[in-house]
């Protein structure tokens, strides 16, 4: 609460400076949209606590690449598209340094249209559809794209021995649409079959008829596999076990919530993919004993820590840049290669700028998430966007 | 009783009363007369409380009473038997009955009272459980009146109790007032049927365009060219 | 022929959630011409209270009824506080009001708690299923079905019992003349909003039971869908709030389980479509107020 307060506060202050004079040669100016309200806030706040985090950490140490100070510009989007696009022509017009964009595709291609032909660099605080990046050269992913993570779990549901999946998509938006069909072509690579699929709607009420159609299958599938959020997850997972399913279920990095976590036996055994996990000693867990002790608050999903790698991407590109402009540290960070980041080191070189990552495979059990493995996704079987 | 000290009403613009002045005295029945539109029924609305008077004094038991809500002048012993009988249609007759007792007195005195008023109304008995709705425009009136006196008023404000009936009901109305004032209610009536009105009220009044333009006692309203013009001026 | 009855069960199941919040609905129209926006925060509110008495450890019953309990509070206070300084301002200005108390108390949620779900875990019992020989009933939708009945049963003994559910009844045909006989105002319009917040209450119980978790705008989607029931019930008719309720869930299960998948994306589009075509059928609802107010 106090960080936001501050970070709004400074916002606001420094609208008028600049207004009044020109930033500073060593100002680095990154224009942040995250929603305080609506469903993107779920994950838009934790990555900005992350972000900000990072960004006082590296301004105490001298600041991007060492020598720019980093001024945050946060805006609240109400997780709607259209004040997205509102803020990213603001931005534009401010001739920000950098924009980060909300954690979802959608308003990040929005906003891309406009801050890409402005040739400023955006990155996406969680937006996982690879296609994000195709709406400009400027554009860019932080975390594992979609078709990483099923490529990791397809190929993980096939190893299981599941001859056979049920998808579950929604229409309403790129992530719920192609993240099951990038699993569906993956899971069929591997030897095993799609026999059918449902679609919801984003808040949809109810999910009983859903899963009636699901059960008056025959035969059954091996496996469910998803990429609903919440609370279309939650809704849905209580009324397929609530109708006596027991098919095993699979997920996108969306679950990795305590929410989810917190739904009781409904969740037991769900695999769902992620970013990172804090294996005792690793820097994933370091961060978060960090970010615990600076501000009281638990970094109880990975968008807190992946929040901080965009601020260390950053860092990184301005660093390899030299320099603050935008199209030498577009390039910098498009060249970034196996750069390391708390949840996982980066590569965005031979990439069309969403980074290649390790995707852990995690499992909720008893209300813990717990480790499964971790692996970088096989080029071979990674569908194309 | 009541007393009625230069009462205007306004409808924004419209002005429906304008300042008229009149004492109704206790046990009396009081003609309220005038053409259509002339402020009649504004009047009793002010007097009930549906409207809140623009200026003047209303005076009820001899405390000031302008401008107070409908409930509390209901409970001080107002009633009001509307304009159009407004009786709850959707309910049935016994619903209509209780809630026009519902906020006075103990529920034992008001079923005795609901048994009296289906005493002295048989058709309301008769049709207790049926929809108010579906009752003929006489008897709905008959339920309008059996309701507004469920609540134990003092003053009874009549709004064209006849209007609509067939001559047979309308006699029964106007035996039913003399004997209410037998009872010792006091009563406000407005009426279209002047004859008949002026016939049993002790006193009343004529309005024309919100003005008062004759008062006197019943008998000399009767014989007074004026009253017909009145109407006719309309 | 089990799919077929499955569906019927689910039908009847989510159409008594929408009957109660477009019965809450209507009860507070028919009395006051409020189309009130925040009840689904009424929902929400109520949805934040079991959640933070589970979290406080209060039995899962006890839990149950204070989230009724502070529904229905919360549905007089806004009453209180926003709508009774506005009584018998045009229905548009009553309506853009509730807008305003929803924005609001979604955004007191939002920053004081979270904008983020939180869960709720109700006992595992409750989330089982039934075995009932040709048919698998969630034991969720069987509550469901119970609870709706149960509060339809005391809904109307309400209405038709007590002085003040008559009172109700007749203020939806007529207010000045309830007041006339000396009830007051107050009284009716509290006990109105009191059970529309009850009935609100009741339906926040299941549908986190039924969800499993609670966010800021919980309550929204659930509202507009009662919305639209009273709409086509016959706006300010409780009987036919009561109808629409169940033709909407209807409605939504039997396209969301036959329609093909290829035009799936489309089910919204075609739900309203269905219900746009009742209503140019039947224009004053399914089930219209028998009494217009005069005014
Ligand atoms: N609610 C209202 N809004 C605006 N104007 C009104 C309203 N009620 C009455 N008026 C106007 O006030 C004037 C007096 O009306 P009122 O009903 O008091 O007359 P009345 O003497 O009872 O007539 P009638 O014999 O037709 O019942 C009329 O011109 C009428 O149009
Ligand atoms: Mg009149």
């Amino acid at each position: 609460m106090m960080t936001k307060l501050t970070a709004k506060l400074a916002a606001v202050l420094f609208g008028t400076t600049l207004l009044a004079a020109p930033a500073l040669a060593e100002d680095f100016v990154i224009g942040v949209t995250a929603a305080q309200s609506g469903w993107l806030a779920t994950y838009d706040q934790p990555s900005y606590a992350g972000f900000k985090f990072c960004i006082d950490e590296i301004n105490a140490k001298g600041g991007l690449g060492g020598k720019y100070k980093a001024v945050i510009d946060v805006r609240d989007t109400r997780s709607d598209t259209a004040e997205a696009v509102k803020v990213a022509q603001e931005f534009a017009d401010k001739k920000v340094n950098f924009i980060v964009s909300p954690a979802d595709g959608d308003p990040t291609m929005a906003m891309g249209q406009i801050t890409s032909p402005a040739g400023i660099p955006t990155m996406t605080f969680a937006g996982t559809a690879p296609i994000l990046t195709s709406v400009g050269e400027f554009v860019f992913g932080s975390y594992p794209g979609d078709n990483q993570q099923a490529a990791v779990l397809g190929a993980y549901a096939a190893e299981l021995g599941y001859k056979t999946a049920w998808l579950l998509k929604s229409p309403d938006s790129s992530y719920t649409m192609k993240g099951p069909e990038y699993f569906g072509q993956v899971f069929e690579a591997k030897g095993g079959k799609v026999i059918g699929e449902g679609s919801f709607t984003l808040n949809q009420p109810d999910f009983s008829a859903i899963v009636t159609t699901i059960k008056a299958l025959d035969p059954q599938p091996d496996v469910i596999a998803t990429w609903a959020w919440e609370p279309d997850f939650p809704a849905f997972i209580k009324a397929l076990r609530g109708a006596g399913v027991t098919t095993p279920v699979m997920g996108a990095d969306v679950l990795d919530t305590p929410t989810v976590r917190g739904l009781g036996d409904v969740v037991n055994g769900i695999v769902h993919t992620s970013g990172g996990y804090p294996e005792p000693g690793s820097k994933h867990a370091d961060f978060n004993a960090r970010f615990k002790a600076a501000t009281g608050m638990e970094a109880d999903t990975n968008y807190v820590v992946n929040g901080c790698d965009i601020a260390l991407m950053i860092d990184a590109a301005v660093t390899a840049a030299g320099s603050s402009d935008p199209k030498a540290v577009r390039d910098a960070l498009a060249n970034l290669k196996d750069s390391p980041g708390n949840m996982s080191n980066f590569t965005f070189a031979g990439t069309d700028r969403m980074p290649l990552r390790a995707v852990v495979l995690a499992k909720i059990e008893n209300g813990q998430k717990t480790f499964i493995r971790r692996q970088l996704a096989d080029p071979a079987t990674m569908p194309k966007p | 009783m009541l007393s009625v000290e230069g009462l205007v009403v306004r409808y924004g613009p419209i002005e429906a009363v304008r300042g008229i002045d009149f004492t109704v005295n206790r046990g009396e029945v009081f003609a309220l007369l005038g053409a259509n539109g002339a402020g009649k029924s504004s009047t009793l609305a002010a007097i009930a409380g549906l409207v809140k008077p623009f200026a003047g004094r209303i005076t009820y038991d001899g405390k000031p009473v302008s401008g107070l809500p409908p409930e509390t002048l209901s409970r001080a012993g107002i009633g009001l038997v509307p304009e159009g009988r407004r009786i709850f249609a959707s309910l049935t007759v016994a619903e209509n009955l209780w809630l026009g007792g519902a906020a006075h007195g103990s529920t034992a005195e008001r079923q005795q009272l609901q048994k009296e008023m289906e005493e002295r109304f048989p058709i309301l008995g008769e049709r207790a459980r049926q929809k108010a709705g579906l009752l003929s425009g006489g008897e709905q009136q008959m339920l309008a009146i059996a309701r507004a006196l469920m609540a134990r008023p003092k003053l009874l404000l009549l709004d064209e109790p006849s209007l609509g009936l067939a001559p047979q009901m309308v006699e029964k109305v106007f035996d039913l007032i003399a004997a209410m004032r037998k009872e010792g209610l006091t009563i406000l009536l407005v009426e279209q049927n002047v004859p008949m009105s002026l016939q049993i009220a002790d006193r009343g009044i004529v309005l024309a365009n919100g003005h008062i333009v004759v008062s006197g006692t019943g008998v000399e309203l009767l014989h007074n060219s004026d009253v017909t013009n009145a109407y006719l001026a309309a | 022929m089990e799919v077929f009855l499955q569906q019927c069960v689910n039908a009847i199941s989510l159409g008594g959630i929408y009957a109660l919040l477009a019965l809450g609905l209507a009860v507070v129209f028919s009395i006051v011409r409020l189309i009130n926006f925040a009840h689904g925060e009424v929902m929400t509110i109520a949805g934040y209270a079991i959640w933070l008495a589970l979290l406080s450890s209060v039995p899962v019953v006890a839990a149950i009824i204070l989230g009724i309990t502070v529904a229905m509070l919360a549905s007089v206070a806004m009453e209180r506080i926003a709508f009774r300084a506005m009584r018998g301002a045009s229905v548009t200005s009553l309506l853009i009001t509730s807008f305003a108390v929803s924005e609001i108390v979604k955004v007191l949620f939002q920053n004081g708690i979270s904008a983020r779900p939180v869960p709720i875990v109700l006992p595992a019992w409750m989330s089982g299923s039934i075995n009932m020989g040709f048919l698998t009933i969630s034991v969720m939708s069987l509550i469901s079905i119970i609870v709706v009945a149960v509060s339809l049963v005391a809904l109307s003994v309400i209405l038709t019992r007590t002085t003040l559910g008559v009172a109700m009844r007749a203020a939806a045909e007529d207010f000045p003349v309830v007041r006339l006989v000396g009830i007051k105002a107050n009284h009716v319009v509290a006990l109105a909003f009191a059970i529309s917040g009850a009935l609100a209450g009741v339906a926040a119980v299941l549908w986190v039971a039924q969800r499993g978790s609670v966010d800021p705008l919980m309550g929204a989607a659930p509202v507009l869908k009662a919305f639209i029931a009273t709409v086509l019930g016959g706006l300010g008719s409780l009987s036919g709030a009561v109808l629409g309720g169940f033709v909407v869930g209807a409605v939504e299960v039997f396209l969301q389980g036959y329609l093909p998948e290829s035009v799936a994306p489309y089910r919204e589009a075609i739900s309203l479509s269905i219900i746009i075509g009742l209503l140019v059928l039947r224009p004053d609802g399914l089930w219209p107020a028998q009494n217009v107010n005069r005014s």
